[in-house]
């Protein structure tokens, strides 16, 4: 193996972070946040186009458990920059359903399809309550959480 | 504001700054323009894959690259990979900040080593993002290349090299442990420190 070298670099940013002028660190939080609110309607339907997308495949049964998670993560992309914190648990609930599923090379329709109803429900609700989100987050994991169990063995007729 | 926040008073100028946007996903693609904008970067280049942003990198200076973790066909962390070690030399070191999702089991391993300078996961704040951009322009981590890694060093805090093993960098402490000054814990306090224990986030 050969010897480790350490390299010492300077960022350009560095120097262009600290040039005159600019804006404070609150004024550009709140400027980037204007500029999020601008395309949230948008970004709701492109959440609600996948999540339909996710109904189809619950109803054809016939996808592959990659197609379910590259959907899931487009739905934790888009809620995810909007800090949307049960919507991208709910979408990280199916992402890891879906990658316990493939890994295991298995399919199991009916936990996908409560998931993808899941975040149906959540990106519908304007005004939940704390607690009705954190049980059905609960549920979800519940549900993660058996996949990962062993099968149990069947005991000898 | 949490302690580790950004204080809301601190000046940055990013107005000069020419970030590289990369993502699969054209809306999380749109969603990143639109808050690089509010941050008042005016010169955004947008991928939708990392083959097409290993182009941009071999035509264009660039001051930041932010880029997804997962995409089909080059991930985001073999893109990193790739521009430290095979990129052109003046773009290799050009700092990367990784967006990640949900991190898959065949990906693990793939995002400790990539070597890119912070990994964000989502769901994040715009907030959160500009600090680790702050972060980035204030790191003066040097830049560690070896067979296995090449990237910001890891070791945020230099505490010297592991016991008994003799130091590699210039800087490193002796690994030597000399007499203990304290009487050892006992122990019911060492159980104390180890006790799980509930905690607000």
């Amino acid at each position: 193996m050969s010897e480790p070298q350490f390299i010492k670099v300077r960022y350009k940013l560095t120097d262009q972070i600290a040039r005159e002028g600019g804006m404070t660190a609150g004024m550009a939080t709140e400027r980037a946040a204007r500029e999020l609110s601008a395309e949230e309607e948008k970004a709701r339907q492109a959440v609600r186009v996948t999540i339909g997308k996710l109904e189809t495949l619950c109803r054809e049964k016939t996808a592959s458990m990659d197609a379910v998670y590259d959907l899931s993560t487009e739905v934790l992309d888009v809620a995810g920059l909007y800090d949307d914190r049960p919507l991208s648990e709910a979408a990280y609930a199916l992402c890891e359903l879906a990658d316990r599923l493939r890994t295991q090379g298995r399919t199991d329709w009916s936990s996908v399809n409560v998931c993808t109803e899941a975040m149906k429900v959540i990106w519908a609700t304007t005004t939940p309550t704390g607690g009705q989100i954190k049980s059905v987050l609960e549920g979800l994991w519940a549900l993660v959480d058996y996949i990962k169990m062993p099968e149990r063995e069947e005991p000898e007729a | 504001m949490s302690g580790f926040g950004l204080p809301p008073d601190i000046r940055m100028n990013l107005e000069r700054s020419v970030v590289l946007l990369v993502d699969d996903n054209p809306q999380a693609l749109d969603l990143l323009a639109a808050m690089f904008r509010g941050f008042g970067v005016h010169r955004q280049v947008k991928s939708t894959s990392a083959a097409d942003a290993q182009n941009v990198v071999k035509s264009r200076e660039l001051d930041l690259i932010i880029i997804d973790t997962s995409m089909p066909g080059m991930s985001g962390y073999d893109f990193v990979r790739w521009l430290r070690r095979e990129a052109p030399a003046d773009a290799r070191f050009t700092p990367a900040i990784m967006l990640t999702g949900h991190a898959a089991r065949a990906t693990v391993e793939s995002s400790r080593d990539c070597g890119a300078n912070f990994i964000l996961a989502k769901p994040f704040t715009p907030e959160v993002l500009l600090q680790r951009i702050y972060w980035v322009a204030k790191d003066e981590r040097q830049i560690v290349s070896c067979d296995s890694y090449v990237g910001p060093d890891r070791r945020f805090k230099n505490m010297g090299p592991p016991l008994g093993k003799k130091g590699r960098r210039k800087d490193d402490l002796s690994g030597k442990v000399g007499l203990a000054k304290e009487p050892n814990m006992v122990q019911d306090e060492i159980d104390m420190l180890m006790r799980p224990s509930r905690v607000n986030l």
